[in-house]
C-alpha cells in the first residue's frame, strides 16, 4: 500500500516528508480523532525512506529495560559477568521512531524517551555498567485529542503538528473504505510509481540543502511568524527555519523564499499557538488588540441571541467580551497581574481524608499502589512487590561463583522491587461560569488568583489543577489539568466572558474529565470547585436546563474520589434570591460558600481545606 | 460436551454478529452488552465447537497457518528444511481472566528457561494464545485500562511487539475478539468501544413460550448432552456448511458504488468519528450477503449491518436513555 495513494491527507503528507528530508525540522506529531488512519499513514511513510533508514515502533507495552537497554541474563550468566542488551532506542540511530497513541505511553517512557531524543545518545548506567550509543532519531506520534492531553512541554518537542480534521464529503469517505479494502479495491501500480518518484525526489531534495540560500526579507517573515503565535521558547523558530529550507529543497528551489515560509507555518506554529485553534473557527481570546474593558451591566439573554443570529458565521463580538488584563477597580486582580501570590499559609492536602477514602487502613494504599504499570526495577520497595526478573539478573553473573549446581542462589542482596507508574495524587477542577451575567469578571479573576496561588505555593508538584469555563453554547476545557504555574498564567491570560450559561454543559465537562483522569490515573482524588449562581439558560439535549443539571449533578455525586464545593455567586442584595446554587449543592452533597468569600483569599483556603 | 449453537433460543443479534466475523474476520470482534446469566460465554464457545478444524503448522507456539503469513521460528524452521510438518485442530476459546496482567497478556521472558538452561526465550502470552482462535473478554469494562489499551492494540494491528525486560519479541497475534460488558457496571471510553467491530445487545428473554423452550433445551442437555448433540446434529452441520460457503465466497462479493454511496451518506450524516464506522459497516454488509446466499449488497444488508456496527459508536450524553443521533440512524435507515 503506497503512501502517495493514501486518501486526503495532504498537509500530513507534507510534514512526513519535510521529516525525511531533514532530520533537523523535528519530528511530527498527529492529532485527530480515533479510527482517522493517522497510523497507517505513519506506516506507509516507512516506504518512502530509502534502505538502512531505521523506523522502529514504541508498542505501549515497552518498559525501561525494553527502551535504553538492560541486563542480557543468557550471556550473563553464561559468562559470569553483567552483559548488555541494548533496547529499542538502540535501533533508531538516524531514523525514526514512531509512537501510535502516544497519550497512553507511561509518562515515564515517554520522558525517557524524549531525554534521549534530546541528548542525541542513549546512556544507561546500571548495576555498575555503562551502556552508551548514539542515538540521534525522529519521533513520530498520533494521539486522539479527545482521550487525553499532551502537556504543553512535550508538544513543544515536535517539530511539527498536524490536525486531522473531520473528513464529511461523501466521496472521500467512500475513497476511504475502498483503501481499507484493497483485496476489493486494489491499489493502482500508478501509485506505487508516484512513491518511488517521490522517494527520488526527497534524495534529491536532501542533497540540495546543504547549499541553500536564504533570500531577503525571509528572516523577517520568520520572526513575525513566531512572534505573531505568541509561544514560549525560540524552539519554534528552529524549526521554522528546517521546514522552510527543506521545504524550498523539495520545490527544487536553491533558495528559501517567504512562500517557503509561509506553505511550513501552520505545521510548526499551530500547536505551539497557546491553544490549538478549534477546526474551522477562529480562535476569539487570540485576538491581540486589547478592548475598551467591557461594561458591566449583563448582556439580556433576548440582545445575545439577537447578536448570534445576525452574524451566523459563528464567534462574533457582540456577545463576547475579552476580560482584559489590567483592571484598576479590581483590587484582586491588581495583586495577581504584579506577580505576587495570595498572602497563604502553605498548602496542605489533608491527609486524614485520604485515608479515610482507603478504609483507613494503610495497608489498602499500599496494595493500590502495587496495581499501577511496572516500569522498571529499583534495590528498594515495597514489601513482596518483587520483580522476579531484575532479581535474577542481579543474581545472574553470582552463579558460577556460587555454585549453586544448576540451581539458581538468590542472596537478599539480590532482590530487586517494582517501581511502578507514578500517580497524580490531587486534581483540582474549577468550573466557572463565563457568561454575561453579574459579576463574570470577578468570578473569572477569583478563579485564576485561586489556581495561580495553588500552583506556586504547592510543594507537591503531583498536583493539579484544570479550569473549566462555561459560556454561549458550550464549555471549554481553557487550562488542561497541569501543575505548571507558567502555563497557567499563559492559558489564563485573557479569558472571553459573554453569552447564555449552559451550566449544564459546564457539569458535563467536569464529569468527563474526572471520568478521563480517574481511568488513566487510578490513584486520583479530586475536587471539584463550581463558581456558578445556579442558573442554566441553555441546554444540550431537548430536556429543559433545569432537569439537565439535576440529571448530571446526580451522575457527578456517584463519581469516585471526588468532592465538590458550590460557590455561590448569587448577589445576596438582589430583591429576588432564587437558592439555585444551595439546591445545586445539596444534589452534589457538596460543600457550600458564597461568593462574597471570594473578596479574600477564601476560595483558595476553601481548595485546601478540603483535601 | 458443548451445548449446540443452533440450540440457543432467540439473541438472533448475538449469534449473526459471531457468525459474521468467522467469516471475515477482519471485522474485528464483537462486544457483547446486556445482563449477566444470557449465555454469552456459551455462545462463542458453542460456534467454535461447530466450526471445521483448520491447518496449523504443528508445533508452532502461534498455531501459524502453513499455507499463510509465518512467524519468525516458523520461516527459521522452513528455511532449515523442507515443507512444515501441517497438524489439524479446532478453535479454541482462549479466555483473558479479569485479574490479568500486562506480562501474561503479551508475554515475557520464559524465567525457568533461563535460570535452567541459561538461555533466553519468549514465554508467549495470551496474545500469542489466541492466534487464529477466539479470545473471549468477560466484563472487558472491568479490566484495568492499561490492559484493554494493549489488547486492543494487538487487536487492531493482527501483531504482538513486546519490547519488555529482556525481551524484543514479535509474532502474529489475529484473533476474534468477543468481550462482553454490562454498562450498568461502568463503560468503556469512546475510543475503546469504537475498535471493537461490531456490538450486540443481549437481553433476557421476555416471551413466555421462549423461556420455557430455554429450559426445555437446558433440561434435555443436562438430562444427556450425547443424545441432544445427535437431536441437534442436522442444524449442526448445516449451519457450519453454511458458514463454510460464506467462506468460500465471501471474496467475489465485490460491493457496488450504490452500496458504498448508501453507507457513507449514513455515516456522514451522523458525523461519527473516524472511519471505522464505514469500513466495518461494508464488510458486515458483505459478509451478510455471503451468508445469506446472495450476490450483491442490498438496502436489508446495510440495514442490518447498519444495527450491529453502528449502535456502540453513536454519541450519547450520559443522562441520555437514546441520544439524538440513534434517533436519526432510524430515519437514515427508514429512507434507504
Ligand atoms: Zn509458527
Amino acid at each position: 500500500m503506497s503512501f502517495s495513494g493514501f486518501v486526503g491527507r495532504d498537509d500530513a503528507k507534507l510534514a512526513l516528508v519535510l521529516n525525511a528530508i531533514d532530520r533537523r525540522c523535528g519530528g511530527v506529531l498527529f492529532l485527530g480523532e480515533k479510527g482517522c488512519g493517522k497510523s497507517t499513514l505513519a506506516r506507509r511513510f516507512r516506504r518512502l525512506l530509502p534502505r538502512g533508514i531505521p523506523f522502529v515502533e514504541l508498542p505501549l507495552n515497552a518498559t525501561e529495560e525494553g527502551l535504553m537497554g538492560g541486563i542480557d541474563l543468557e550471556k550473563t550468566i553464561r559468562e559470569g559477568r553483567r552483559c548488555f542488551q541494548p533496547g529499542i532506542l538502540s535501533r533508531a540511530h538516524d531514523g525514526f521512531v514512531y509512537i501510535d497513541d502516544i497519550h497512553l505511553l507511561p509518562v515515564e517512557i515517554l520522558a525517557l524517551t524524549l531525554n534521549v531524543q534530546g541528548r542525541g545518545e542513549n546512556l544507561v548506567e546500571k548495576e555498575g555498567l555503562t551502556l552508551r550509543h548514539a542515538a540521534e532519531f525522529q519521533l513520530l506520534a498520533s494521539m486522539d485529542p479527545a482521550e487525553n492531553f499532551l502537556p504543553p512541554h512535550l508538544l513543544d518537542c515536535f517539530g511539527m503538528a498536524v490536525v486531522w480534521g473531520k473528513i464529511t464529503e461523501a466521496a472521500q469517505r467512500a475513497a476511504i473504505v475502498r483503501q481499507a479494502m484493497p483485496d476489493l479495491f486494489p491499489e493502482s501500480p500508478e501509485a506505487g510509481r508516484r512513491d518511488r518518484v517521490l522517494a527520488e525526489r526527497i534524495g534529491v531534495a536532501r542533497s540540495r540543502l546543504a547549499g541553500m540560500k536564504i533570500s531577503a526579507g525571509v528572516e523577517d517573515c520568520m520572526a513575525g511568524k513566531c512572534l505573531e503565535s505568541r509561544m514560549a521558547g525560540h524552539r519554534g523558530d528552529v524549526f521554522l527555519f528546517y521546514a522552510a529550507r527543506a521545504h524550498a529543497a523539495l520545490m527544487g528551489k536553491d533558495r528559501v523564499e517567504p512562500a517557503d515560509v509561509d506553505a511550513v507555518t501552520p505545521l510548526v506554529l499551530n500547536h505551539r499557538r497557546r491553544q490549538l485553534p478549534p477546526e474551522n473557527e477562529p480562535e476569539q481570546s487570540e485576538k491581540r488588540e486589547p478592548r475598551p474593558p467591557p461594561e458591566n451591566n449583563p448582556k439580556d439573554q433576548k440582545s445575545a441571541a439577537a447578536d448570534r443570529q445576525s452574524h451566523p458565521g459563528g464567534d462574533n463580538q457582540g456577545d463576547e467580551k475579552t476580560l482584559p488584563e489590567k483592571r484598576e477597580s479590581l483590587p484582586m486582580e491588581a495583586v495577581f497581574e504584579s506577580g505576587e501570590p495570595f498572602p497563604l499559609r502553605r498548602f496542605h492536602y489533608r491527609r486524614d481524608r485520604i485515608k479515610r477514602g482507603s478504609s483507613g487502613r494503610k495497608i489498602k494504599s499500599l496494595s493500590r499502589d502495587k496495581r499501577g504499570r511496572y516500569i522498571r526495577s529499583a534495590e528498594r520497595g515495597l514489601d513482596g512487590d518483587i520483580a522476579i526478573d531484575a532479581t535474577v539478573r542481579a543474581a545472574a553473573p553470582l552463579q558460577r561463583l556460587r555454585g549453586g549446581d544448576g540451581r539458581l542462589v538468590i542472596r537478599p542482596g539480590d532482590i530487586r522491587y517494582k517501581r511502578r507508574e507514578k500517580k497524580v495524587s490531587h486534581l483540582a477542577i474549577f468550573v466557572v461560569d463565563g457568561s454575561g451575567s453579574m459579576g463574570a469578571q470577578r468570578r473569572m479573576v477569583a478563579t485564576k488568583g485561586a489556581i495561580q496561588s495553588l500552583l506556586l505555593d504547592s510543594y507537591q508538584k503531583r498536583d493539579k489543577v484544570a479550569m473549566i469555563v462555561f459560556r454561549k453554547d458550550r464549555a471549554e476545557l481553557v487550562l488542561p489539568p497541569t501543575s505548571s504555574a507558567e502555563l497557567a498564567s499563559r492559558c489564563l491570560r485573557q479569558m472571553p466572558v459573554g453569552g447564555r450559561t449552559p451550566l449544564s454543559a459546564g457539569l458535563l465537562a467536569a464529569h468527563d474529565l474526572v471520568r478521563r483522569m480517574g481511568r488513566r490515573e487510578p490513584g486520583l482524588r479530586f475536587l471539584v470547585a463550581l463558581i456558578t449562581d445556579g442558573r442554566a439558560n441553555h441546554c444540550l439535549g431537548g430536556a429543559t436546563p433545569e432537569k439537565e443539571v439535576s440529571k448530571i449533578a446526580g451522575l457527578m455525586r456517584e463519581l469516585p474520589s471526588t468532592e465538590f464545593l458550590v460557590v455561590d455567586t448569587e448577589n445576596k442584595a438582589g430583591l429576588i434570591r432564587m437558592g439555585l446554587a444551595g439546591r445545586l449543592a445539596a444534589q452534589l452533597a457538596a460543600d457550600y460558600c458564597r461568593m462574597e468569600e471570594l473578596e479574600s483569599d477564601r476560595l483558595l483556603a476553601f481548595v485546601q481545606s478540603r483535601w | 460436551m458443548i451445548f449446540p449453537f443452533t440450540a440457543i433460543v432467540g439473541q438472533e443479534e448475538m449469534k449473526t454478529g459471531l457468525i459474521l466475523n468467522v467469516i471475515d474476520p477482519s471485522i474485528g470482534g464483537l462486544l457483547i452488552m446486556g445482563e449477566k446469566g444470557t449465555a454469552k460465554s456459551t455462545a462463542v464457545r458453542a460456534l467454535a465447537e461447530l466450526l471445521p478444524e483448520l491447518e496449523a503448522v504443528e508445533g508452532c507456539r502461534f498455531q501459524c497457518d502453513p499455507g499463510g503469513k509465518l512467524c519468525g521460528e516458523c520461516q527459521e524452521k522452513n528455511r532449515m528444511g523442507g515443507p512444515l510438518p501441517v497438524a489439524h485442530r479446532k478453535m479454541r476459546v482462549v479466555e483473558l481472566p479479569l485479574g490479568v496482567t500486562e506480562d501474561r497478556l503479551v508475554g515475557t521472558l520464559d524465567m525457568e528457561h533461563a535460570l535452567q538452561k541459561g538461555e533466553k526465550r519468549f514465554e508467549p502470552g495470551l496474545l500469542a494464545d489466541a492466534n487464529r482462535n477466539f479470545l473471549y473478554v468477560d466484563e472487558v469494562n472491568l479490566l484495568e485500562d492499561h490492559i484493554v489499551d494493549l489488547l486492543l492494540d494487538s487487536a487492531a494491528m493482527g501483531v504482538n511487539t513486546v519490547e519488555r525486560e529482556g525481551v524484543s519479541f514479535t509474532h502474529p497475534a489475529r484473533f476474534i475478539l468477543a468481550g462482553t460488558m454490562n454498562p450498568e457496571e461502568g463503560d468503556l471510553r469512546p475510543q475503546l468501544l469504537d475498535r471493537f467491530g461490531l456490538c450486540a445487545q443481549v437481553v433476557s428473554v421476555r416471551e413466555k413460550e421462549s423461556r420455557m423452550e430455554i429450559l426445555r433445551r437446558k433440561a434435555a442437555f443436562d438430562a444427556d448432552a450425547g443424545r441432544m448433540a445427535a437431536a441437534w446434529k442436522k442444524e449442526q452441520t448445516e449451519l457450519a456448511r453454511r458458514i463454510k460457503e460464506a467462506q468460500t465466497a465471501l471474496p467475489s462479493i465485490q460491493p457496488g458504488d450504490d452500496a458504498l454511496e448508501k453507507i457513507v451518506k449514513i455515516t456522514a450524516a451522523l458525523s461519527l468519528d473516524g472511519h471505522r464506522a464505514d469500513i466495518v459497516m461494508m464488510k458486515t454488509a458483505r459478509a451478510l450477503v455471503a451468508f445469506r446466499g446472495k450476490t450483491a449488497v442490498e438496502a436489508g444488508e446495510i440495514r442490518d449491518a447498519a444495527a450491529l456496527a453502528l449502535g456502540h459508536r453513536m454519541k450519547r450524553l450520559p443522562f441520555e436513555e437514546m441520544g439524538a443521533q440513534a434517533e436519526k440512524l432510524r430515519g437514515l435507515l427508514e429512507g434507504i
